[in-house]
């Protein structure tokens, strides 16, 4: 059984499809990245999921109960943790009669575990909380009665590097005591380190499903280097290589006096024996050979370019389908804008 | 059951507690005021009455001040408790849901394992505590002060006032939950259902014995006469099932209502 099952899910606000056809499905114990620039519609899928707006077509469970049948929901909902993108709680109470009220509908096992890590000022009104604070008592209320599933939208937006690091640890501990996770995101770094797959929703449309490692896989690696000599891209041209730019100098750091330097980048996509291969003819000075940034990846889902970006990587099929679908959305508001926010 | 119901109604204690205290203090200003104030007009304390602008002596329900128990009926329980008090109680009920919304709290409310219905029902349900405050201490005042200015009235009679005013005060609350439900943003419930409630209550009052008197009948002011009770001693159960019908009516229209309402 899935975790969550979405099918043919459409929410429409008069003319505009906040979800158009959205069908995906997150197995039990997978942690599953819903990737979108802002306006995307995740928050839309994730309400749905959730029983608090009614989907216009299409239908979705949640533990394998019903989301639009209220007794399902609610059955669903005593296994489930939701951590809003801005939780919000009545501004005049503490944060310890928050959990008090929480723990009485849905327990609250773990929640001094919680609190070790996210510590809220619980004998305090949350109106004197800041935006970090009530993002921890979030935490901690969606995941104190110890839930199978957790969907969080935008779970880190509010914390700091040190609390963010935190969150995602605790996330990764929880997984591998079985877990399942949904969490909406627009920042990829953070998906890449917690997800094992994701979809990418643009425009309301679900452009694709996949998982993080493919989607590294098909993007290949970042190569920055600085080599002696003069050379142009043609010198870097072997299969697998993209974009490659060259630009020579007159030296590289304090060793000018050793002839022209030129930097070069480009995207590789090729084996990594055949890249050992030809590099082995030049001089390096430097060389980095990193994974490439998801924001590339996401370029080709939301870029009004996105054909004209796409190297082959050699899963064309998977790529071209989800591809075209998104093409012809691009007359769609808000899509335009979209790959710059991401 | 009822985890909601007691959380919401513990922060409302405090404020409970104030509007009583504001609301007893006001009644024994009142209860005190009438000793002067018969005893300067005398016998010609009627005669105040006629020199009353029609509408407002309508408006008011004033029937006699010759008595404490037609001047408290007029007075403090027209006024003071049928208008102001019903008004507090249909703000305080268009604040229950839209307020939530407004502020996206909802979200984690519904996000518990709670029906819709439970949802609207407890947090209606957390008004019985200024309810039941007002309903206490209001009452003792008046039947304390009248006693101790030498004007008694009939207890019995204050005491029934209070409970068959209780349905009226929920019928007021109700209206302002189903405007909770509707409108998106508070401001625009509690205006709404504030507006309402006065214009339905002043409707009803200068309507009577004229030929619209029948378009007061969907006032619930219609449905709770001080007069009567205080004065007469008659304690109308009919309206009183009326208000009783209303208010269950109208909670059961915010449950429908909320259950099927997109939360954005």
């Amino acid at each position: 059984m899935s975790a969550i099952e979405v099918e043919g899910l459409t929410k429409a606000y008069g003319e505009l499809l906040a979800n158009d056809d959205v069908t995906f499905s997150v197995a039990e114990g997978e942690v599953f990245g819903y990737l979108g620039p802002n306006g995307a519609g995740k928050t839309t899928t994730i309400r749905t999921l959730l029983g608090f707006q009614s989907p216009t077509e299409g239908s979705a469970t949640v533990l394998g109960h019903d989301v639009t049948d209220e007794p399902e929901l609610i059955a669903a909902k005593r296994r489930v943790g939701y951590l809003p993108a801005s939780p919000a709680f009545d501004e005049t109470v503490t944060g310890r009669e928050v959990l008090d009220f929480h723990e009485s509908v849905k327990g609250g096992s773990r929640r001094g575990d919680l609190l070790d890590v996210f510590d809220p000022p619980l004998s305090r009104p949350i109106r004197e909380y800041s935006t970090g604070n009530v993002q921890k008592l979030g935490i901690v209320q969606a995941f104190m009665h110890d839930p199978d599933l957790v969907i969080m939208d935008e779970p880190t937006s509010g914390l700091d590097p040190l609390m963010q690091r935190e969150f995602n640890e605790h996330l990764r501990a929880e997984t591998e005591r079985g877990l399942t996770a949904l969490l909406s995101s627009h920042v990829l770094s953070e998906v890449r380190r917690v997800c094992d797959r994701v979809g990418i929703l643009r425009a309301g449309r679900l452009a694709t499903t996949e998982r993080v490692a493919d989607l590294l896989g098909r993007t290949g690696k970042v190569v920055r280097a600085h080599v002696a000599g003069a050379h142009d891209p043609a010198a870097f041209d072997l299969p697998g290589a993209h974009d490659v730019t060259c630009s020579t100098m007159r030296g590289y750091g304090d060793r000018d006096a050793d002839g022209p330097v030129t930097e070069v980048t480009f995207t590789y996509t090729g084996e990594v024996d055949a890249l050992v291969e030809r590099l082995g003819a030049f001089h390096f000075l430097d060389l980095a050979v990193e994974e490439a940034p998801l924001e590339d990846v996401f370029m080709r889902f939301y870029g009004d370019d996105a054909d004209a970006v796409a190297p082959d990587p050699g899963s064309a099929d998977t790529a071209d389908g989800p591809d075209d679908a998104v093409d012809d959305r691009d007359s769609r508001p808000g899509s335009a804008g979209g790959g710059r926010d991401a | 059951m009822l985890e909601l119901a007691a959380y919401e109604g513990r922060h409302r204690v405090r404020g409970a507690l104030v509007a009583a205290a504001a609301m007893g203090a006001f009644a024994l200003l009142y209860v005190f005021v009438y000793p002067t104030f018969a005893e300067s007009l005398g016998p010609q304390i009627d005669q105040l009455l006629e020199a009353y602008p029609d509408a407002l002596a309508k408006a008011f329900g004033v029937q006699t001040l010759a008595s404490i128990e037609g001047y408290l009926a007029s007075e403090l329980y027209t006024f003071g408790w049928l208008l102001i008090v019903g008004l507090y109680f249909a703000y305080a009920a268009a604040s229950l849901v839209a307020t939530d919304i407004e502020r996206e709290r909802m979200d984690v409310l519904l996000s518990l394992p709670v029906s819709r219905a439970t949802v609207v029902v407890e947090k209606f349900a957390s008004l019985a505590v200024p309810l039941a405050a007002l309903s206490v201490v209001v009452p003792v005042a008046v039947v304390v002060g009248t006693a101790a200015v030498d004007y008694p009235i009939s207890a019995t009679d204050v005491v029934a006032l209070h409970l068959l005013s209780v349905p009226y005060l929920t019928t007021c609350a109700g209206i302002g939950l189903v405007a909770s439900v509707l409108a998106d943003r508070a401001s625009v419930a509690q205006r709404g259902a504030v507006g309402l409630l006065a214009g339905l209550f002043f409707a009803e009052s200068l309507l009577t014995d004229t030929d619209f008197e029948g378009l007061g009948a969907v006032s619930p002011s219609r449905y709770v006469d001080p007069n009567a009770v205080l004065i007469d001693g008659e304690y109308a159960l009919g309206d009183t099932a009326v208000l009783v019908a209303a208010t269950l009516a109208l909670v059961a229209l915010a449950v429908l209502l909320f259950r099927r309402k997109d939360i954005e």
